[in-house]
């Protein structure tokens, strides 16, 4: 059996028959009873617009990104990104054959997918991975979802227990064992490129003609990372930030509850050509140069949509 | 009367804030919120141009209150001074608020003295 992740990048205010995009995957994602999908606010980014929205200025906080993540069976994913397509009215829709977290990767750096509810602790799985000897792993609240097939949607006056939470992790292929156990989880393919500030490998690659790459970094904190690579005119970039997490030797942190200083981990997330990556790596090499976990991977079937 | 126009007046400058601050917002790159600033120093001139020509307190009640006071904003300057302290901006947090006050209190005085003068 082939898994297969789909991944929905979007705007918060983006409207299908005047209903909000982000109900209708969710809603498509129910209706399929698909294994599991998460919705995920973004802090910051930019597309194919170029337009700034960030959470720190009132007016540039209008239309956040969205990130939509299903997983489920190959035959499944396709027919729900063929679905999916038509309604996305500017945005990024990518499809990524997965493997189940007990299958064999090639390569000696992989990408730990998993949809973790109220089951599957995640705090307790990032501790579980790090000791593993994970790079680094990041757990991102989700603001809706499904499990097995149910909606799992947060509510404004609920506890929101159930809603599950997205941890996107990364390192030796051997430390995925931490999450055995763990029911919706996928692994990937990944070249880790630079760990505290070490450059391990180099990104920039010559692809086959049309596959894309997506570059991930870690990190402890915001980096500015978005405003950079808007500058260099990337494709586009996005910043979600984590409530717990760590990255290279950092240890697990999240945000306090009584200090200002915001110390929640940062994933930011850039797909672009592989000749955008080579002209804006400068950019990232410089900006983990302290610290971070950096790690590429090419995505074969990107299908940016640009806006009518 | 002035009460509807009070309204009206209100909902006017809070529109022309929006206006000006994404305009102001989406052509300008930093952490410094300049959209705000921007919106806050031409309120404080607008408002100490008003008072200064003295137009007679039914016309100031719906200009100044009303429009200009709903053009101008204190909770989003600092909920972005707020926003900066959080990402440990130290430097643009304590220029947006200085600059903030200084400008605005600048502002406020240019106008005063023009509309005292017209």
């Amino acid at each position: 059996m082939t898994l297969a992740k789909l991944t929905v990048l979007f705007g918060e205010s983006d409207r299908v028959d005047g209903r909000l995009l982000s109900d209708e995957l969710m809603r498509e994602c129910a209706e399929r009873k698909l294994h599991a999908s998460v919705l995920l606010r973004a802090a910051e980014g930019f597309g194919i617009k170029h337009q700034l929205h960030t959470e720190r200025l009132l007016t540039l906080s209008e239309d956040l990104p969205l990130a939509a993540v299903a997983i489920d069976e190959d035959e499944r994913i396709r027919a729900l990104a063929d679905r999916v397509v038509p309604l996305v009215p500017g945005g990024l829709v990518t499809v990524e054959r997965a493997t189940p977290i007990d299958g064999a990767v090639d390569t000696e750096s992989v990408k730990l997918t998993i949809v973790a509810s109220r089951q599957d602790p995640a705090r307790s799985l990032v501790e579980r991975l790090k000791r593993a000897g994970m790079d680094a792993a990041v757990v991102l609240l989700g603001l809706d979802g499904t499990v097995d097939g149910r909606r799992r949607r947060a509510g404004f006056l609920s506890t929101n227990g159930d809603v599950p939470s997205l941890v996107i992790a990364t390192g030796p292929a051997g430390a995925v064992r931490a999450a055995d156990g763990s029911h919706f989880a996928t692994i990937e393919r990944v070249v880790v490129c630079k760990r505290d500030g070490r450059l391990l490998a180099d990104p920039r690659i010559d692809a086959p003609g049309g596959w894309w790459q997506r570059i991930s970094i870690h990190s402890r904190e915001d980096l500015e990372l978005i405003r950079r690579l808007r500058l260099e005119q990337a494709a586009g970039a996005t910043s979600l930030h984590g409530v717990w997490g760590f990255s290279g030797g950092a240890v697990p942190h999240g945000d306090r509850f009584f200090a200002l200083r915001r110390t929640a981990p940062v994933l930011t997330v850039a797909v672009d050509s592989p000749e955008g990556v080579a002209r804006w790596w400068p950019v990232v090499d410089e900006l983990t140069r302290d610290g971070g976990v950096v790690t590429s991977e090419l995505v074969p079937d990107a299908r940016p949509i640009w806006p009518a | 009367m002035s009460w509807v126009l009070l309204t009206v007046a209100g909902g006017v400058g809070a529109l022309l804030r929006f206006a000006l601050d994404s305009a102001v917002a989406r052509r300008t790159t930093g952490a410094l919120p300049y959209g705000t600033l921007a919106v806050n120093t031409s309120g404080s001139f607008a408002l100490g141009l008003v008072v200064g020509l003295g137009i007679g307190v039914e016309s100031s009640f719906v200009v100044g209150t009303g429009l200009i006071g709903a053009f101008t904003t204190f909770s989003t300057w600092m909920f972005e001074a707020e926003r900066l302290g959080e990402e440990g901006d130290a430097a643009t947090g304590s220029v947006n608020i200085v600059l903030s006050v200084a400008a605005g209190l600048a502002a406020a005085a240019a106008g005063w003295a023009i509309g005292a003068s017209l």
